[in-house]
């Protein structure tokens, strides 16, 4: 009886075990630093090459795109008067705009330019509170942006004609 | 109305604090007189929360925006449709709808019960009614979802066009009914604990809820996961986000309480186990509450008003607490008469498969939460990102599914040789006949690939020990039935139990086959485009047609790309992805489009355009997504069989028991 009990002990203890070693290794190979803007300019050691993710909002006007090649971009991010610059190669997403937070994930060069792999932007329901803390009063009607239209001078229709497939 | 919505929170409030403290005393001090009067709470309570809750319907169907939550979560032009979700839109409304769900399981455990047993319903009852007065403490005093404005303005600032999908609809009430749905199996084990009745009364009393809770869980993650990939679009729907990891917690561990409980049932073992593990998924339900309330990890969608998780998290550690101070004060009464003989059984299966469902919470739940203890202790904030979730709960969960064509079919308590050659020859050879023929056709080129050739191969290993085992019974049947179907319908019908979870069994394999196959053989590719330019992905060629402008509403603006999709020279499809304004948000919505089949979806999006009607495109060709989604509506039907009210199942349960005490016990050797 004695003896069961711990065949079944060793059993649980190599599989918990194994676990926790997939969970260290893990870990290490994959964890990445993560900082503001502010947090990232203060550190003393140089963190070129690792891997890191920043926070930060996108400093007003700072969105520039290639003009030869549209999925190129340039931008800056700030917090609390640091400033990083950002590049970053593919679709930006919906809420990525002037003044909004965003998460970018990648690297520094030896210039200090923050090569971007991913960009995140913060989600829907925080983006209300995002307007909310931005000192709007409840009882204010939010303002419609004209900037914010639709660019395009297309001939307005009710829908597409119907293609047969 | 709005009055009156605030005072019957109110009035709920104190009629539920009565009746946990009378349900108590009552129960203590054996007092009929005050369970009857205890007794009606349940009732009372669930009338407060409803007239409270249509209170708020109707300040959204009326268009109230002297109230601040509607303000904020809807406008005039706002479809009825998203008017009747706004509800649970935002944080206060949310609540609320918790509160209701809560109370509306109560009232129905109230009549389920009520006459049943007199000892462990009135504490069940009371510690439901407490974790009730919780969530109205909170609705009265910090959350008031009837919060008004002084000078109501004229319209609301509408819903975030992102909620405004029919999935987000659906998607947040399932889940709610999930997460609440776990409070009836803790608060019947919490009573059992409490009045000392340690049989597996309290199993039996909520295997339904317990199942049915598991199902809404299930079915919340996977439509979470279909909004992510219709709405999002960024071409996947799973990203390890905290939000998700703590639907995805209380899942897992669920699913372990729902195996091990069944060792429990027939065995009378893993008495303490079951304890902890109802109340860990509990708590995992709080923890996600909390950290989706608090802000307190980054994520790319938590819920505004940091100050609501220190609620949730003072509760948490009150739980935790007073559990695990309960459970070690009854550890004598919760000793195990017997025990495990074998590796190779299914009691070992089973905790097996307890012990890699664990390692796969706790792995994510240490992802979630460690960037807060790497700042702890090492000052700075560490992340950890896919790639770290990926890495480790691949593995496990590979392991787990082999663990599923095995567990169903090795004998209890000890597998003899000729049992494991009778049941597992005939599986092992279609995994390796299946192995064949796929390796030379899939790639193998990375780990990631490796993994789902892995996958692939115990796929069809559960798969055809499952149909194997329908199959089996089916022909036992046939018999004495005239027909295939009749034998195989009467097989289902008296073991539903059984049958409905070897379906369940199907549909997950079905998810794994799906995101085995997605996530290692997925591409991308994107381009800026002129009309009448092409892009290429795999056999598809999609080639640029136009851009139009449609004024849908008079608050939004759709542009519509078009594109010709064409594979071997002929037009197969026509992609219509958009972007929408709508007038008040300042932030267009991506609409994808997507051409689903089981072998593979192309999924388009239109990323940006500019006024020479050039547009950047991007397109996605995810294979086998569509298997997810399936295997959910297999699981469904599964859980429905099994969920199915059972005559039969009590008649076998007594013959059970009347075996177990032949066969095992007294165990010694």
């Amino acid at each position: 009886m004695k003896q069961k009990k711990i065949k079944f002990a060793l059993g649980s203890v190599l599989i918990v075990g194994a676990i926790g070693y997939l969970i260290a290794t893990g870990i290490n190979s994959t964890s990445t630093y993560f900082f503001t803007v502010s947090e990232l300019m203060d550190q003393k050691v140089s963190f070129h090459g690792t891997g890191l993710k920043v926070k930060g909002n996108v400093v007003a006007g700072s969105i520039e795109r290639d003009s030869n090649d549209y999925l190129n971009v340039h931008f800056s991010i700030e917090e609390k008067n640091s400033n990083l610059n950002v590049v970053y190669q593919g679709v930006t997403p919906d809420m990525f705009q002037d003044g909004g937070e965003v998460v970018v994930e990648g690297a520094l060069d030896k210039q200090g330019i923050f090569h971007a792999n991913t960009l995140l932007t913060s989600c829907p329901s925080k983006y209300e509170a995002e307007k909310e803390a931005g000192g709007m009063h409840p009882g204010a009607l939010p303002d419609y942006q004209p900037k914010l239209k639709p660019k395009l001078d297309l001939k307005k229709v009710d829908s597409l004609p119907k293609t047969t497939v | 109305m709005n009055d009156i919505g605030e005072f019957t929170l109110m009035v709920a409030l104190v009629t539920s604090i009565y009746g946990t403290v009378a349900y108590v005393m009552a129960a203590r001090g054996n007092r009929i007189d005050l369970y009857l009067s205890a007794d009606k709470v349940p009732l009372i309570t669930w009338g407060c929360v409803m007239i409270s809750s249509i209170a708020l319907w109707k300040a959204f169907f009326t268009n109230d925006f002297s109230l601040q939550y509607v303000y904020a979560y809807s406008n005039i032009e706002l479809d009825y449709f998203y008017k009747f979700s706004s509800f649970w839109g935002g944080q206060k409304g949310s609540l609320l709808f918790w509160t209701l769900i809560l109370t509306s399981y109560m009232i129905v455990v109230h009549f389920q019960n009520r006459s049943k047993n007199l000892i462990v319903v009135p504490y069940a009852m009371a510690v439901m009614l407490a974790i009730t007065v919780f969530f109205l403490l909170l609705l009265n005093f910090s959350t008031n979802p009837f919060e008004r404005i002084p000078l109501p303005p004229e319209d609301g600032r509408g819903l975030n066009p992102l909620l405004q999908n029919y999935w987000m609809v659906i998607h947040p009430p399932t889940l709610y009914l999930g997460y609440v749905g776990f409070t009836v199996p803790f608060a019947f084990a919490m009573a059992a604990l409490i009045s000392k009745n340690l049989d597996d009364a309290w199993i039996r009393l909520t295997r339904k809820w317990t199942v049915v809770s598991w199902f809404f869980l299930c079915m919340g993650n996977l439509f979470g996961a279909s909004w992510a990939y219709v709405e999002l679009g960024w071409g996947g729907y799973w990203a390890w986000d905290p939000v998700e990891n703590a639907a995805f917690m209380p899942l897992i561990i669920a699913t372990a309480y729902l195996h091990s409980v069944m060792i429990q049932e027939k065995k009378d073992m893993m008495k303490v186990w079951n304890m902890s593990l109802v109340l860990l998924t509990f708590v995992m339900t709080i923890f996600g509450t909390f950290i989706t309330r608090s802000g307190l990890i980054q994520s790319v969608h938590t819920f505004d008003e940091a100050t609501l998780g220190y609620y949730f998290l003072g509760l948490l550690f009150f739980i935790i607490v007073v559990c695990t101070a309960l459970i070690i004060s009854r550890l004598p009464l919760l000793k195990s008469k017997n025990e495990l003989d074998s590796f190779l059984s299914r009691e070992a299966g089973f905790l097996f498969n307890n012990l890699l469902l664990l390692g796969i919470a706790f792995a994510t739940f240490w992802g979630t939460i460690f960037p807060i203890i790497s700042e702890a202790v090492r000052g700075v904030k560490i992340t950890v990102g896919p790639p770290f979730y990926n890495q480790v709960n691949v593995p496990i969960a590979l392991a787990l599914l082999a663990l599923i064509g095995i567990g169903p079919i090795i004998a209890w308590r000890r597998a003899t040789w000729s049992n494991l050659k009778k049941n597992f020859l005939k599986p092992m050879m279609f995994a390796l006949v299946g192995a064949a023929v796929l390796f030379p056709i899939v790639p193998l080129s990375n780990r990631s690939e490796i993994y789902t050739y892995i996958a692939f191969v115990l796929c069809i290993f559960v798969l055809s020990s499952m149909l194997i085992e329908f199959y089996k019974g089916t022909m036992a049947r046939y018999a004495s039935s005239e027909t295939v179907l009749g034998a195989l319908g009467s097989l289902i019908w008296n073991n539903k139990r059984r049958y409905g979870g070897y379906t369940v069994h199907i549909g997950v394999v079905m998810i794994y086959a799906g995101i085995a196959g997605s996530s290692s053989y997925g591409i991308h590719t994107e381009k800026r485009l002129k009309i009448g330019e092409t892009i290429e992905i795999r056999d598809y060629m999609l080639r640029y047609e136009k851009l139009a402008a449609i004024q849908a509403t008079s608050v939004k603006t759709r542009i519509v790309a078009q594109l010709a999709v064409e594979k071997n020279g002929k037009r197969i499809w026509t992609a219509r992805p958009e972007k929408e304004f709508y007038k008040g948000q300042n932030q267009p919505v991506s609409e994808v489009d997507v051409r689903s089949t089981l072998a593979s979806d192309l999924y388009v999006i239109l990323a940006d355009f500019s006024e020479d009607e050039s547009a950047t495109i991007k397109v996605y060709h995810n294979p086998m997504v569509k298997w997810l989604w399936t295997g959910g509506w297999v699981i469904a039907l599964g859980t429905m069989v099994s969920a199915w009210p059972d005559r039969l199942e009590q008649r076998r349960r007594l013959e059970r028991l009347k075996l177990q005490k032949i066969v095992f016990s007294p165990s010694q050797e």
